[in-house]
């Protein structure tokens, strides 16, 4: 009885957990939707921009799966966001096949083969040799593109992407609102399914893994296995995001390869707050934000200034916006306690 | 507050009833990071341009949006044009230093109906990008062709091409070898080296060994030519008698104080020199000048910009400040004046320069490096280009 009791107040627990997060999941997508109409609304001008913000949020978030969720330090994931980005825009360009969610499934299936194919690489090391790894990756892959020319367009870009009308119906207009809307809803759903990864077992495993490798391979689970799962998915997630881009701008540059993207992006995360998903998005907006704000006011000194910005972050709040919010939050309730 | 009515009211009238306009043309370049000088030359040829001629044309005034784009990035590229056209409302879009980013922004104008004026990107598939595209610069094909018949003439017969790994390298790489196999001439080797190469001896030791009498070079301007330069001077190259042949990205002015004595003697072929003896180059020396500051960093982008003034000028005066970008570009096709660098004319049938190419020589003159002019190739078009 005490038994029967004792699975029932389980049961009961987890049926909250469920809920609540549910309830998180949904609240996190109305605040997506709502930002995004905001945005839509005020500056129907700048939707291009945006688009790209969303492709980079891509890049982001899958870094922050295997940075923040799975301590794997890494300079080199914008080999997984080139991959889906070149394999889309070739699939456009040199085969003709120009239906969008083509492009952007096959750019996602490229990014997690690169994912599985660099993870087997970057696993073999630890800590700075990790970096170091990954830094190799990313400059072969961008080395490769360069000689690739025939098929990549080498440092003249990748360019006659002419992506299909979506269903046929709605074409990729000069306001890029077609593109902007897509991208919004292709974000809501990548975001909603890594949540649900990271709630799973699996996401607990990666969390697991992160804190104490040596224990989990002692409790029987496969370490090396569920890494290279794990960056399959965050390759698909970047590549769909690599894909977005070919598909929004409708070129593809070595840029795309490079390790300055590696880079920034990790910078858009750490501004954000690592290990937090929605500090992966709200990183990459303010951080992409600022830039084109900066740099439309002073297009001469506008790095200087973004570059204090992140020092002023980095010196006051090392956990990022995400993590300045909550200690503020954690405060005002610690008040009233 | 009547009389703030009255004065609004008048604001209001007045609006209405004046015919001018500001029309924006918007600037895309590299102002920061490491092409940050040759931003600054797009700059100060614009700068220059307005204060030579004003800021008005017709009743209309002109104003400049500039847009940072620091490395070649075409998706960026992509997302300022856009926010420039849209966002801004620029009628006219101006800039563009490396070919992708102008690649990215090609598709975008017939749409925006706006008119793209090149400054610097120099690969010959621009053009086909789009019909509004218009350049005012040169193309690497263009500039290196020349300097084969100029390597005949002087008794090479054996020649090696060294080149950075990328498009305009190997767009140099081909003019040069195209040009010096149809007169005769023999190549050697032709080395492509990856972009990030710094130690060149190993390289000057390939041409030592290759047994070539003169060596063709081109790469990006910036630090990794003036390790060439230097490695080409310290391993004795110069004294065995190689004779360095290049196109003029490899000795642009602003490069020439840190080359020093061991860059004396090269000999180039390019459509600008600084030092170009003409009334009309010494009017814009001397604005541009002023304009940017330091003359030392004075280089040739200054010239593509001042030139592309110029014919955004013309587009908005035949258009009378009406956006209309075909109209605009037919204006222009077959466009011809004095620029500061000689005689040009817009080739009607793809919309590049059609210009004067000059064989140089480094030379010391009062003290101070210059690209001294020794020949002139009359009318030079595109030899790269290829319609569509």
């Amino acid at each position: 009885m005490t038994t029967d009791a004792t699975v029932k107040a389980r049961n009961a627990a987890s049926l909250g957990r469920v809920r609540r997060s549910a309830a998180v999941d949904a609240t996190a997508v109305v605040i997506i939707l709502a930002a995004a109409a905001l945005l839509y609304v005020l500056f129907p001008g700048s939707l291009a921009l945006f688009t790209r913000m969303v492709a980079i949020m891509m890049l982001a978030l899958s870094l922050d799966l295997v940075t923040g969720f799975a301590g794997i330090a890494t300079l080199g994931h914008a080999a997984l966001f080139g991959a889906g980005a070149y394999a889309a825009g070739i699939l456009a360009s040199k085969f003709g096949f120009t239906d969008p969610f083509a492009m952007l499934g096959v750019g996602a299936v490229a990014g997690a083969l690169a994912g599985i194919v660099s993870s087997v690489v970057i696993l073999r090391g630890r800590g700075l040799g990790q970096l170091v790894l990954s830094i190799a990756i990313v400059q072969l892959a961008h080395e490769a593109a360069n000689k690739l020319s025939a098929w990549t367009g080498g440092s003249d870009g990748l360019s006659g992407i002419a992506p299909a009308p979506i269903f046929g119906l709605y074409r990729f207009d000069l306001w890029g609102r077609t593109a902007f809307i897509l991208a919004v809803a292709l974000l809501v759903v990548v975001f909603v399914l890594l949540r649900v990864i990271i709630r799973s077992p699996f996401g607990m495993l990666c969390r697991g893994i992160k804190q104490d490798p040596v224990r989990v391979r002692a409790m029987g689970a496969p370490v090396y296995g569920t890494l290279v799962k794990l960056y399959a998915i965050a390759g698909a997630v970047a590549g769909l995001g690599g894909a977005l881009s070919a598909v929004a701008t409708k070129v593809v540059g070595l840029d795309s390869l490079s390790f300055t993207l590696s880079a920034e992006a990790l910078v858009m995360l750490v501004l954000g707050g690592v290990g937090k998903l929605f500090g992966a998005l709200i990183g990459t907006f303010v951080f992409i934000w600022f830039e084109h704000l900066v740099a439309a006011i002073n297009p001469f000194h506008w790095l200087t200034i973004v570059g204090v910005m992140l020092i002023v972050v980095v010196l006051f709040e090392p956990r990022g916006l995400t993590g300045a919010a909550e200690a503020l939050w954690t405060r005002a309730r610690g008040g009233r306690r | 507050m009547k009389r703030l009515t009255l004065l609004a009211l008048a604001l209001v009238l007045s609006g209405g009833v004046a015919i001018a306009d500001t029309i924006k043309i918007g600037v895309v370049g590299p102002f920061s990071g490491p092409a940050a000088q040759q931003g600054r030359n797009f700059q100060a040829g614009i700068d220059a341009w307005l204060a030579l001629n004003g800021n008005k044309i017709g009743n209309d005034t002109i104003e400049i949006v500039y847009r940072d784009l620091p490395t070649a990035d075409p998706a960026k590229s992509a997302a300022l044009t856009r926010d420039l056209i849209v966002g801004e409302g620029v009628r006219y879009l101006a800039g563009y230093y490396y070919t992708p980013d102008a690649m990215a922004a090609a598709p975008i104008l017939v749409e925006g109906n706006v008119p793209m004026v090149v400054f610097n990107a120099a690969t010959s598939a621009i053009m086909n990008a789009s019909p509004y595209v218009v350049r005012t610069s040169f193309t690497t094909w263009q500039t290196s062709t020349p300097m084969a018949a100029v390597a005949r003439e002087r008794g090479i017969k054996k020649a090696i091409t060294v080149v950075t790994d990328y498009g305009p390298g190997v767009d140099a790489e081909s003019a040069f070898v195209k040009g010096f196999k149809d007169a005769g001439g023999e190549i050697v080797a032709s080395v492509r080296m990856p972009m990030n190469t710094n130690d060149f001896s190993p390289i000057m030791q390939r041409i030592k060994d290759s047994g070539a009498e003169a060596v063709f070079a081109f790469l990006p301007s910036g630090p990794a030519t003036l390790g060439f330069m230097k490695a080409f001077a310290e391993n004795g190259l110069k004294k065995a008698g190689i004779t360095l042949l290049a196109p003029g990205d490899l000795t642009q002015e602003s490069d020439l104080p840190a080359l020093g004595d061991s860059a004396l003697g090269t000999l180039t072929t390019f459509h600008y020199a600084v030092s170009h003896d003409s009334p009309e180059n010494k009017a814009f020396v001397a604005a541009a000048s002023k304009a940017i500051g330091d003359p030392a960093s004075l280089t040739f982008p200054a010239v593509g910009a001042y030139d592309g003034m110029y014919v955004i000028s013309k587009m908005i005066e035949a258009t009378k400040g009406k956006q209309d970008a075909k109209a605009a570009v037919e204006a222009v096709k077959g466009l011809s004046w004095i620029s500061p660098r000689g005689p040009v004319t817009i080739d009607p049938q793809n919309r590049h320069i059609t210009q004067n190419i000059y064989l140089r020589e480094v030379a010391s003159e009062n003290g101070k490096s210059i690209n001294k002019e020794i020949r002139t190739f009359e009318k030079q078009g595109d030899p790269g280009w290829k319609a569509p």
